[in-house]
């Protein structure tokens, strides 16, 4: 066990470990400060992430996905359901069944949609979004229509329930380090996939490569990280609304994770953070914040292609290009033997 | 049976309002490639200059619609020339820039006017009667000026020169560069154009229906729905699409209620995307 | 085949596997692209597929390698019926292409490219005999770490030739490889073409632009002009032949200046 966790931990790049970090140490948060604005703050953040997660895995791939909030109602509602009406409260199994559903629903729906790319894949996600929106709202007696599903009863861990706002901050914590820790585990194991994938699809394609595996598994992984932000959603409010999942609140999760820089996991949870926070500040005059959202995704689209996490590397990376290369990753074993003696011809020129 | 005709009669005209907004719609993705989110943005923006131009500058109705025009129109033009240009290569950063403007000119309406509906209506009230149906004098105008534009738009684009250079950019951009179409020239019209036809629909539409900065959203959507369903990039294929939304709209909101008819159309118009990425009438466009 | 062709030894030999291409033909539509092209590559074998441009040419590899479907005929491996093989498929049967143009993972460094290509064709880190003497004839070997958009033209294209390679292909299909290279260059392609020979004893199919580099390395070839075969054989031969020099001399000058 601990030699697995070696290995995964020797696996994990350091943006991996900054995030994971950050999330193990957000666990304090409740300790350190009692103030219900800062709770509150830091949940709305703590369930943005794991769809910021979802995003940034599917941009891996090079494809964009409106679908999120189409997945985040599937997960809270299942949940819902599986409280309100079969009785479950158990935060484990509820969490499980919030990842399950809806990347069970991502199997067909992504035979389906994934043959498409880039512009035409986008319009796929953005109307899978509009209808499970309308779903919600012409199926009443399955998700309560345009009630929703209110009453929802607290979960319970081990059989104590979670029912203060600390709690419920925790549980946000555990929900989106379990979020992480997947999106690690699926984003460095299969990163030279992924990367051939995005980088240029048909060459790895007639490579060997069963591309469109990698893409189902993507996408379903995507789709459950969804669900869980979903339930992370249902704690907080304690209700399933279909006014939660709008088509369009699509465009905050891919800020955040664009925002943030689509290059690396540290970027969705930057951009989270400082995005969610934003908007907070801007809460008395809370028509502003989209404007300013927009603005700051023209500002990055234009200027800062990297997003933040992604500019700030570069330019670290920059000063430290001075001093030697970087050492060949973990992943890449393969080590052609010419290499040495070309390294050691080079060295006898210098 | 009279029920059955106005109800038609309404899906009709529903059909026209969407083929105006659709028209611009698809010209963008035909032409530049470029998915336009703030197609909705551009529709309520043309309806709030016009309901301005009317409340605060005291100016007649239909020079208000004329300054929305124009003002949508700029709005697009120096869009496209300032900031889409300089990444209208990725089409996925080119998206972004079209959600950043909505976010951007949503806000802005919602700042400047309020959430509220405001009071902006048809200068013109009253309805002709003909044959024991009733057509309401402003449905008739709007429709008027509606197919004019329609057809006005066709002759633009098949018979004139600009027209034809825009359909040759569609059909590719390199080609059409080597021959020499200017590009840089010709996307900042096109993109105008579009924003212009999006912002009139709305400058005439709302006065009648309903004046809200939430409206984006819905308009937006129907545009989508349409302009799949027809073919992306393709004029004649998106005008049939807008009917055909706008008829099964109206009946299904008639004998059906509720959003069950947008529901099946959003469904159909999912499941003809997977199957046939280029609609009904739309060509190969790349990256399906 | 033809005589005057180096032989290759058995066991080399082995490592190919026969591509029996029949009737295959393709059309779009209306637009037919070619029809009744038939041929047989045995292991070992270099044919050479030229024409005017437009001949149908690039469908063709396209067509075997799995990127399309043909409308009629059959593309067999080693007695396989692969002709609805999906594209990953035929790959994994050994089937491998290059391509024109962006032939690399761009961002990728030059080490991480064939370590992928190794590992999603045969999955094993061990690159086959003969590479590391390509990596040095090609100049790549003291760039391992370097990504790949940053390398020169004509070593992007070189190293996507070795991606090819390193799948240990039993068929290789290679389209105008020497596109876009320098005179110089060029002479990197013959070399590549015989190492292939040599150390994996496969078959390769090249269609090509330039003549000089089809007489030097295809002892026969196939001439393409609008979609069908006119004639087939040795390029000395062939390319002397009125039909072959009319069907070029319809296309444009520089299909001239490469003749002489």
């Amino acid at each position: 066990m601990a030699r697995k966790f070696r290995s995964f931990l020797r696996s994990c790049g350091a943006a991996e470990l900054v995030s994971i970090g950050i999330l193990v140490l957000a666990f304090g948060i409740p300790f350190l400060s009692s103030s219900p604005f800062i709770g509150s703050l830091v949940t709305q953040i703590l369930i943005a992430i794991p769809a910021a997660f979802s995003v940034y895995v599917m941009l891996r791939m090079d494809l964009m996905t409106f679908a999120v909030p189409a997945f985040m109602a599937m997960g809270a509602y299942s949940a819902a359901i599986a409280g309100l009406r079969c009785g479950i409260t158990d935060t484990i199994l509820l969490a499980a069944l919030s990842f399950a559903v809806p990347a069970l629903v991502a199997l067909p729906l992504g035979a389906m949609v994934l043959r498409l790319r880039g512009v035409y894949f986008v319009l796929v996600t953005f109307l899978l979004a509009q209808i499970t929106q309308l779903v919600l709202f012409e199926t009443p007696q399955f998700t309560g229509g345009s009630n929703g599903l209110a009453g929802m009863p607290a979960t319970t861990l081990f059989g104590l329930a979670l029912e203060d706002n600390r709690s419920v901050l925790l549980l946000a914590v555990g929900l989106a380090l379990v979020a992480a820790i997947i999106t690690t585990a699926l984003t460095r194991h299969y990163r030279q996939h992924f990367a051939a994938i995005k980088e240029n699809q048909v060459l790895a394609e007639s490579l060997g490569l069963v591309v469109w595996h990698y893409k189902m598994l993507g996408f379903t992984i995507a789709a459950g990280l969804a669900g869980i932000a979903g339930f992370s959603l249902l704690n907080m409010l304690l209700t399933a609304h279909p006014s939660s999942f709008d088509a369009m609140s699509s465009v905050n999760y891919i800020a955040y994770a664009i925002v943030g820089g689509a290059g690396s996991m540290l970027g969705p949870v930057v951009g989270s953070v400082v995005l969610v926070t934003a908007t907070n500040l801007f809460s008395t005059r809370g028509e502003y914040s989209p404007g300013f959202l927009g603005v700051l995704i023209l500002i990055v689209v234009l200027a800062m292609k990297e997003g933040i996490v992604g500019t700030a590397l570069r330019l670290i990376r920059n000063r430290a290009r001075r001093r030697e290369f970087p050492l060949a990753p973990a992943d890449m074993p393969y080590l052609p033997v010419a290499k040495s003696t070309a390294a050691a011809e080079r060295k006898a020129e210098n | 049976m009279e029920g059955f005709v106005s109800t038609g009669l309404i899906g009709v005209s529903l059909g026209v309002q969407y083929a105006l907004l659709a028209l611009g719609f698809t010209l963008i993705f035909g032409i530049l490639g470029v998915v336009n989110f703030a197609h909705g943005g551009f529709y309520v923006f043309g309806g709030y200059v016009a309901y301005a131009t009317v409340h605060y500058l005291r100016a007649p109705y239909p020079l208000a619609v004329v300054v929305a025009v124009l003002a949508s129109g700029a709005l697009g033009y120096v869009f496209e020339l300032f900031l889409l240009e300089r990444v209208i290569e990725d089409d996925l950063s080119t998206l972004m820039l079209t959600l950043g403007l909505y976010l951007v000119i949503v806000t802005g309406v919602l700042v400047t006017f309020g959430p509220e509906s405001p009071e902006f209506a048809f200068p013109i009230r009253g309805s002709w009667r003909s044959g024991g149906f009733y057509f309401p004098k402003e449905n008739v105008i709007m429709l008027s000026v509606c197919a004019a534009t329609i057809a006005a738009v066709y002759l633009l684009m098949y018979k004139t020169d600009f027209g034809r250079a825009l359909r040759a950019m569609a059909d590719d951009r390199q080609v059409a560069r080597a021959q020499g179409l200017r590009p840089r020239l010709l996307f900042p019209l096109a993109f105008g154009l579009a924003t212009a036809l999006a912002g009139l629909t709305g400058a005439l539409v709302t006065p009648i229906l309903c004046l809200a900065p939430h409206l984006a959203d819905p308009v937006l959507a129907t545009s989508f729905l349409i302009v799949i369903l027809g073919g992306l990039g393709s004029i004649g294929g998106a005008t049939l699409a807008a009917f055909i939304v706008g008829i099964v709209e109206a009946y299904s909101s008639v004998y059906l209620g509720g959003s069950k008819g947008a529901l099946t159309l959003f469904i159909f118009v999912l499941i003809m995307l997977v199957i046939r990425p280029s609609g009904l009438f739309g060509r190969e466009v790349h990256g399906a | 085949m033809a005589t005057g062709m180096t032989t290759v030894t058995a066991a080399k030999a082995l490592q190919g596997a026969e591509l029996h291409v029949e009737g295959v033909a393709k059309q779009f539509g209306g637009l037919k692209v070619f029809e009744q092209i038939s041929f047989r590559l045995q292991p070992g074998d270099i044919l050479g597929v030229v024409g005017p441009n437009g001949a149908g040419k690039t469908t063709l590899i396209n067509v075997i390698s799995g990127l399309l479907l043909p409308t009629h005929g059959r593309v067999t491996l080693g007695g396989h019926d692969i002709t609805r093989a999906p594209f990953h498929g035929r790959s994994r049967l050994g089937v491998i292409r290059s391509f024109q143009q962006t032939s690399t993972f761009r961002p990728a460094t030059v080490r991480e490219n064939i370590a992928r290509a190794m590992r999603f064709s045969h999955g094993s880190d061990a690159p086959p005999l003969g590479t590391d003497a390509l990596m040095m004839r090609f100049d790549l070997a003291g760039r391992l770490d370097e990504q790949s958009d940053k390398l020169p033209y004509g070593l992007q294209k070189m190293l996507g030739l070795v991606l090819a390679y390193v799948t240990k292909p039993k068929v290789l299909l290679l389209d105008e490889p020497a596109a876009g290279l320098e005179v110089r260059e060029r002479v990197q392609v013959d070399d590549f073409v015989h190492h292939v020979r040599e150390e994996l004893g496969c078959s390769i199919l090249i269609v090509e632009h330039d003549m000089d580099l089809i007489r030097r390395i295809c002892p026969q070839i196939m001439v393409l002009d609008s979609g069908r075969v006119i004639a087939e054989g040795p390029p000395a031969e062939v390319l002397s032949r009125p039909e072959v020099i009319t069907a070029y001399m319809g296309a444009a000058d520089e299909e001239e200046a490469k003749l002489c």
